[in-house]
């Protein structure tokens, strides 16, 4: 019995819960608020779970990243140089699944560039990847002319079932792939070895090193796993809207961090868990989302961000109070 | 192929140690040893060149110039890693643990016991990190406890109780004391007292000589890179200590 109510108490101040309740709160709201209950239409959920995913998996990554103690700005501009590599692979007429991997080993060639010019050069991440997303979004820009090209991924149902197809006929294989990436991603960070060098790498970098961890090899390996995934959700993209567009992923970056933010993750690094960063990534797609389907003014969505980040932020500092000042 | 041995008794022994930083000559050929089972007290003012010379020892820094021996063979330390698979372990103030991981993590950072499929052993953590605890007489209640929770003299604790677990051969404590309370102190002091109980050398660098003098059997102060003086603590009284720490600074 005591041990039952431990576990309520220690769930209900957890930084997961607290996300959980504002992700139900959004819910709630989106659902009484939107005209004919437009924001739980299957149809709706199907452009939420589908459109919102793409968002949502790159958080994940970047979520990782800022546990060991780094950010990525480059994210949006990693996605848009693969959508583009991806477009150029198509062009050669390889298959499709090659065309995937080929563009992924790019995606984690951007973040090992990523991680090295870090490490190596001892440069604050934001500051080298601030200059790689201007890099690679110019360069894209300069190489496709900034023109929407088409990408029609059709011709292999294979491959577009894999990456835009759904399961039972209705549930998005982007959530799917969404959800396997979650769980997968927070196997590795709070069951493994690797996982436990994160949290120690970004949480006194010194300590780790002094206890024989690589912290340059963690770091270079996490901007390494959000290009692989950036190169997936490029894939994705393409796979959906069946063309390569040169504005992809712009201003994902910092609704990355929020999301990640949200999710409880410090931006010291060192404190946050994948629990907290799927729930916070998807908080972030129903904001947009919801917002939509209430017809509210594009740029009112920022506004909601604004709020809903401090706010969060707010509510996870006062539970974490409280956990510690209860014991 | 002959290995090169120094004196058996010695479980470090450094050699004619040098070390530059851009112009400053930190450093300046010190010979240092360090007896099995001994504490030693390394005293000396700020920019004695004690902090470097350990930090040569734990692999942040490498000698420019000098032979460092341990445990009768001669060895190159390059990183903290090589410095801490030859069995020497550091307790720094602000560099032993990571704030907002468990006890338990924090016990076996870096070194972590895995289970099938690579899976964390955490059982075997917690449960091992615990005894490790007790050992030392310090009762914790939870191995899930973020160490940013514990009180300073805890910290210093686990942190110390990571290093007899792994079975370290020499335990570095920098300023282990500093910034705790009188009660804290008196644990942390306990604590080192554990470590000479299981037979393993130590060095405690610090700048309260009372706590030093309390429990080290010989002291090494340096002073602008040299090593001013090599004293047991039977020659010696604390007035004394004291009196050449202060003089070996004034010196020139």
């Amino acid at each position: 019995m005591a041990n039952k109510e431990n576990y309520l108490k220690k769930l209900f101040v957890s930084r997961s819960f607290s996300i959980l309740v504002v992700l139900i709160a959004l819910i709630i709201i989106f659902t009484v608020f939107s005209p004919e209950g437009r924001f739980l239409d299957p149809d709706n959920l199907k452009v939420l779970l589908a459109y919102g995913s793409e968002f949502s998996i790159i958080a994940l990554g970047v979520g990782i990243l800022m546990v060991s103690g780094e950010f990525d700005m480059s994210v949006g501009s990693i996605l848009v140089f693969c959508s583009y590599l991806f477009l150029v692979f198509y062009q050669l007429h390889f298959n499709f699944f090659l065309v995937l991997i080929l563009t992924i080993i790019g995606g984690i060639a951007l973040g090992y560039l990523n991680g090295i010019i870090t490490v190596k050069g001892q440069i604050p991440s934001f500051v080298t990847t601030l200059g790689t997303m201007m890099l690679w979004r110019g360069l894209t820009l300069w190489f496709s002319g900034g023109e929407q090209q088409a990408c029609d991924v059709s011709s292999s149902p294979a491959f577009l079932s894999f990456l835009n197809g759904n399961i039972g006929g209705f549930f998005p294989i982007q959530a799917m792939w969404f959800i396997v990436i979650g769980i997968l991603l927070g196997i590795i960070l709070q069951k493994y070895r690797f996982g436990n060098w994160i949290y120690a790498t970004g949480d006194n970098a010194d300590a780790a090193r002094a206890m024989g961890i690589r912290t340059d090899i963690v770091k270079t390996i996490c901007f390494m796993i959000v290009g692989a995934l950036c190169a997936f959700v490029a894939g994705m993209q393409i796979s959906r809207v069946s063309c390569f567009t040169a504005r992809t992923g712009e201003g994902w970056e910092l609704k990355a961090v929020a999301a990640c933010v949200v999710g409880g993750t410090s931006l010291r690094g060192g404190i946050g868990d994948m629990a907290g960063i799927f729930l916070g990534a998807f908080a972030i797609s129903v904001i947009e989302n919801g917002l939509v389907v209430l017809r509210i003014p594009y740029f009112w969505t920022y506004t909601v961000f604004g709020l809903v980040i401090v706010f969060s932020v707010l509510s996870s500092m006062y539970i974490e109070k409280q956990k510690w000042t209860q014991k | 192929m002959t290995m090169e041995t120094s004196q058996n008794d010695d479980m470090v022994k450094m050699i004619d140690i040098h070390k530059w930083f851009g112009r400053v000559y930190a450093v300046r050929g010190v010979d240092f040893n360090l007896k099995r089972g001994e504490t030693l007290g390394l005293l000396g003012d700020n920019g004695a060149g004690k902090s470097t010379l350990i930090k040569i020892l734990s692999g942040y820094h490498v000698a420019d110039k000098g032979e460092i021996f341990f445990d009768g063979k001669k060895v190159t330390i390059r990183s903290p890693r090589d410095a801490r698979k030859l069995g020497i372990e550091t307790v720094y103030q602000e560099q032993a643990l990571a704030p907002n991981l468990s006890i338990s993590r924090n016990i076996f950072m870096g070194r972590e016991p895995v289970k099938g499929l690579g899976l964390l052993d955490k059982k075997l953590m917690d449960e091992e990190s615990m005894q490790a605890l007790r050992d030392m007489g310090l009762r914790l209640r939870s191995p899930d406890l973020p160490v940013v929770t514990l009180s300073g003299g805890e910290r210093q604790g686990v942190a110390i109780a990571r290093a007899i677990h792994f079975k370290a051969k020499c335990v570095i404590l920098d300023e282990p004391t500093v910034a705790l309370s009188v009660k804290e102190v008196n644990e942390v002091l306990e604590f080192i007292r554990q470590i000479k109980r299981e037979g393993i050398s130590s060095i405690f660098i610090s700048h309260n000589l009372y706590h030093v003098y309390e429990i080290a059997e010989r002291f090494v102060v340096m002073a602008r890179g040299r090593k001013m003086t090599d004293v047991k603590k039977e020659d010696v009284t604390l007035d004394d200590l004291s009196e050449l720490v202060i003089k070996s600074a004034l010196v020139e």
